[in-house]
């Protein structure tokens, strides 16, 4: 089928277009009077394009409005859904597919079988998205690029029918007390007159003879787009998150003290002091004192990075490490360096010794040497005290005897930390006498350390002064560690999709068309994208001004209000 | 008198204004048919009183607001009686704004009733000064906040329009299909109102006489090894017992109206903490709303839609139209920054993620998509007038189980704002 879609007026138009580019003319359907579709000014858009070919009817498919709410609908719907239960990241280490039958019955069986217990993480959740992001993408194209053409060239004088089919409608004769009826020059000097007054109503107002377009806040009309892109950038940014490098994230406990390794990183990060205050009775309100209620007021993890130049992540090296940042870590307050995260996460109260000042005691003198220290993650391997030296032979952190008698240590954590010395000097034999000291008094019992040593220990004694050369580590401050590169898009994403939603809603694109046949009679359209009840006031405000009394109610011709 | 104090005080009058301000508006509209008055000159006359009255109130409120500020040392939106105090006070704000720009006064008459039956409901909840926990130690809290509470005050204004617009153009005496169901539309949504003051009036009583019943219950639990356990836990009632937990001993129990009332014991896969408590309250609420909407039928002898028809005769329905449209197009904006960017943002900062799924961040994100849902139809679709103003009903229903329904029903993260 094919339209004849020239104009009258001599304008070309394409196929599907609506009303003509140039005066404004309907193109189909002239009988009737009922008010225009006025969307993108009625130009024609590729998605009405005659014949189409599977690229066009996917184009047609997003481009589609009525898609597009049914696809945020349903996922809407399919958000509600994943409420209903807790989600299985919300768990840890659970078995879903018991977990939920256990404790929600059959229906929670049911939704776990229908993927509700991971909503978030499915495959049809994610293409859900991604058909919303292709619709944003569409849709936008489809309509901003011919609305871009049609309001960059518009005529002033449009057809009569153009104006009359407006849903705001002003017919009239010339005031007969103001102007002259049935002259050329009344007609002009009528939009003289208007001129002034809507331009300090804000319009923009272009005139060709008795003929005139008012026009204000045509920016509007681009802020559905830009918040459109706004929301695309948003989700490409989710989608790049996959990508490697550009997103971590970890748990990790840090013990008082001890610089630990991030892995991935060539960083190291220490808990100088880990800091947890409660309110005291007086700062409560009255109502929860004396129920022995405890209301956190501070975690705090006192933090130092350190990134690592040398010798990193070898066993048995000592890693070169230059501090590059200090800070309190508190919640609301991560630390961050060059977008390395690190979050007040959790914390444990874990005592355990982080390093002993011991002095070595000789009996036979009565002499006493040293202190030298001893840490209990990484001790080092020789020390020289007063004539004697001291070499590590062997280092159990958490010392234990197996079923044979044979030591080893239970675990990597300094719960009994027991050092195994080879002890050279004066009045030892040459090859040296093994001394076995254990940090904690306990294990000295547990173990017989005196025992163990035999007759060395009658002889030399190693051992703290007191509590003051134990330094101890109460806490455990587990931080939560992540790299997330797209960040700043996806704010600048949201930041967009605000900007353009504010544009498109509290700014109208306001245009007024007038035209004055034969001298006398005026013919108003206007035309607003929002807000019909703003534009009649506007009008009727002005018209008043120049002597044309109306009610903006009298200026509504019916139709659709948007 | 403490700054506190005072600051409670000024709530009282506000709360007080308020609802002077509000039998203000209903005189202007049921005045237009007292005689030997022009009911034009009338209605305008007691429409400016009561946007004046609602005025000073919302003075009143903001100097609630700053000194409990003061008073607190932090933002006072850091549980639920603050919350609902600070939405209150936004409804009205919106209220104003919107009355500034069509000076429609007859929009107080529906826009009020939200806040003051939030206020009251704010009450409900306790109202001392809490401190504030570390997650909540961010200036993220005043702007995240107060900015979602203000485009949710939007929303509730043009629920309040749509409803004003469903009730105009509805003809009660209409007999055909579509009528009947907007109708029984109509009463569901006025009788959910009803529930709610009945349940607020309720609990309101039963605070005021401090009854309580306290049960113990055993509930599974996974102890850390990951085995489950039996525990007994502890549930204080502060509305009489009508559902009890499963398999409960009851430690302390006060009398209601003089006898020792036997509760019906809640099923066996309710086996959250609260879940019987909050069965409960919903039993309670749904009583009291059928009680105090019985009694209201009673008097007026007709569907409550019909009453409050006769309120909105004479305004313009286009216009009622577009206001509850200029208002859900003025908040949508505010509550996506409010609601999801800046939410996103202080996520980012005191959690370590800006989105978690948590089911209050998903409902705010579901409360965004039906609103965008809303828009779209509206402006691409062309629906307005009936079906648009049936969208701000469901579209505040939604907002008001984000707000409230999640800390009472799911829970989750935010809970510390709950009850």
């Amino acid at each position: 089928m094919i339209h004849n879609t020239k104009c009258e007026c001599g304008h070309q138009n394409p196929v599907g277009t609506v009303l003509c580019e140039n005066c404004g003319k309907p193109l189909e359907d002239e009988a009737n009077t009922a008010p225009l579709e006025m969307r993108y000014d009625g130009v024609a858009r590729r998605s009405q394009r005659e014949n189409p070919s599977i690229i066009d009817r996917v184009w047609r498919f997003f481009s589609s409005v009525k898609v597009a709410i049914y696809l945020i609908g349903i996922t809407t719907g399919l958000s509600a859904l994943g409420t209903i239960y807790p989600q299985e990241n919300t768990f840890l280490g659970i078995d879903p597919a018991t977990h939920y039958a256990e404790n929600y019955g059959v229906l929670g069986e049911w939704y776990y079988r229908l993927g509700f217990t991971d909503t978030f993480g499915t495959w049809w959740f994610k293409l859900l998205l991604i058909m919303i992001g292709a619709s944003l993408v569409i849709c936008s194209l489809d309509r901003v690029l011919p609305l871009y053409r049609a309001l960059s060239k518009q005529q002033v004088r449009k057809h009569l029918s153009f104006l009359t089919r407006q849903r705001v409608v002003y017919r009239g004769e010339l005031p007969s007390d103001r102007y002259m009826s049935g002259s050329e020059a009344s007609g002009i000097q009528l939009v003289t007159d208007l001129t002034p007054l809507l331009k300090k109503k804000g319009y923009k107002v272009h005139t060709d003879g008795s003929a005139l377009l008012a026009e204000k806040h045509r920016f509007s009309r681009w802020g559905p787009y830009i918040n459109h892109i706004g929301l695309i950038i948003f989700l490409l940014a989710l989608l790049f998150r996959g990508l490697p490098g550009w997103y971590m994230d970890q748990y990790i406990g840090f013990v008082e003290g001890e610089p630990v390794a991030i892995p991935d990183t060539p960083y190291y990060l220490k808990n100088e002091s880990f800091t947890v205050q409660y309110y005291t009775e007086k700062e409560l309100p009255t109502e929860f004192r004396g129920q022995g209620r405890m209301v956190p007021k501070l975690y705090e993890t006192k933090a130092v990075l350190y990134e690592c130049t040398a010798d990193c992540g070898m066993s048995g090296v000592e890693p070169v490490l230059k501090e590059v940042t200090q800070h309190d870590i508190q919640v609301n307050k991560p630390l961050n360096y060059r977008g390395l995260l690190a979050y007040q996460f959790d914390y444990r109260e874990t005592p355990q010794i982080r390093a002993i000042r011991v002095y070595l005691t000789d009996h036979k003198t009565e002499e006493r040497y040293g202190p030298i220290e001893l840490s209990t993650t990484n001790p080092k391997e020789q020390f020289d005290v007063g004539s004697f030296e001291l070499i590590l032979k062997d280092y159990y952190p958490e010392f234990d005897l197996n079923e044979n008698g044979t030591p080893y240590t239970k675990s990597r954590s300094p719960l009994a930390p027991a050092y195994i010395f080879l002890m050279h000097g004066p009045g030892l034999p040459a090859d040296g006498e093994i001394y076995i000291y254990f940090a904690r008094e306990i294990d000295k019992q547990r173990f017989s350390q005196d025992k163990l040593n035999g007759q060395l220990a009658e002889r030399f004694e190693i051992g703290a002064s007191s509590m003051d050369d134990v330094s101890i580590s109460q806490y455990t401050s587990y931080l939560n560690i992540r790299v997330d590169r797209v960040l700043p898009y996806l704010f600048a994403g949201g930041i967009l999709f605000i900007i353009g939603v504010v544009m498109g809603v509290y700014w109208q694109h306001r245009r007024i068309w007038l035209r004055i046949d034969e001298g006398k009679e005026i013919t108003i359209g206007a035309h607003t994208n929002k807000n019909w009840f703003g534009i009649r006031k506007e009008l009727a405000d002005v018209l008043q001004k120049a002597g044309i009394r109306i009610d903006q109610k009298q200026l509504d011709n019916g139709g659709n209000r948007k | 008198m403490n700054l506190e104090q005072f600051s409670s005080n000024a709530l009282m009058l506000a709360f007080i204004l308020y609802c002077v301000a509000f039998i203000f508006f209903a005189v202007g509209m049921a005045g237009k048919r007292w005689r030997d008055r022009d009911p034009v000159q009338h209605q305008a006359r007691w429409g400016r009183r009561a946007v004046w009255l609602t005025m000073i109130g919302f003075a009143a409120h903001i100097i609630y607001f700053i000194t409990r500020w003061i008073s607190a040392n932090h933002v006072p939106t850091a549980n639920m009686f603050e919350f609902l105090t600070f939405l209150g006070m936004m409804i009205v704000a919106a209220f104003i704004i919107l009355y500034l720009i069509y000076r429609t006064a007859l929009l107080g008459l529906f826009a009020m009733p939200i806040s003051i039956i939030l206020l009251a409901y704010a009450a409900v909840f306790p109202k001392e000064v809490q401190p504030l926990i570390p997650a909540l130690k961010s200036y993220w809290l005043y702007i995240h906040v107060t900015t979602a509470a203000l485009g949710e005050a939007f929303f509730a204004v043009g629920f309040a329009a749509g409803l004003m617009y469903l009730l105009r153009v509805i003809d009660y005496s209409d007999q055909s299909k579509e009528s009947r169901r907007s109708k029984r539309g109509i009463e569901y949504t006025v009788f959910a109102v009803v529930a709610v003051i009945g349940f607020i009036l309720i609990t309101n009583m039963f605070n005021s006489t401090g009854y309580t019943a306290t049960f113990t219950h055993p509930m599974e639990e996974k102890d850390e090894t990951g085995t489950w356990v039996t525990v007994t836990k502890t549930v204080e009632y502060k509305l009489p017992p009508l559902i009890v937990p499963d398999q409960h001993t009851v430690v302390h129990q006060d009398p209601f109206l003089g006898a020792q009332l036997k509760g019906l014991e809640a099923p066996g896969w309710m086996k959250g903490l609260n879940s019987a408590r909050k069965l409960n309250t919903i039993l309670w609420s749904v009583i009291s709303g059928m009680i105090l909407y019985g009694l209201l039928r009673l008097i007026v002898r007709r569907p409550l839609g019909a009453v409050l028809k006769k309120t909105v005769d004479g305004i313009d329905a286009d216009d009622l139209d577009e206001i509850s449209y200029r208002a859900i197009a003025i908040g949508y904006p505010i509550f996506a920054l409010g609601a999801l960017i800046f939410a996103m943002i202080w996520a980012h900062e005191a959690w370590g993620r800006f989105w978690g799924w948590d089911p209050k961040e998903t409902w705010a994100l579901i409360t965004f998509l039906f609103y965008t849902v809303y828009l779209h139809l509206r402006l691409s679709r062309g629906w307005q007038g009936k079906k648009s103003a049936w969208l701000t009903v469901i579209g505040f229903i939604v907002v008001m189980f984000t707000l409230v329904g999640v800390n009472l029903v799911i829970a989750g993260l935010h809970s510390y704002a709950g009850v």
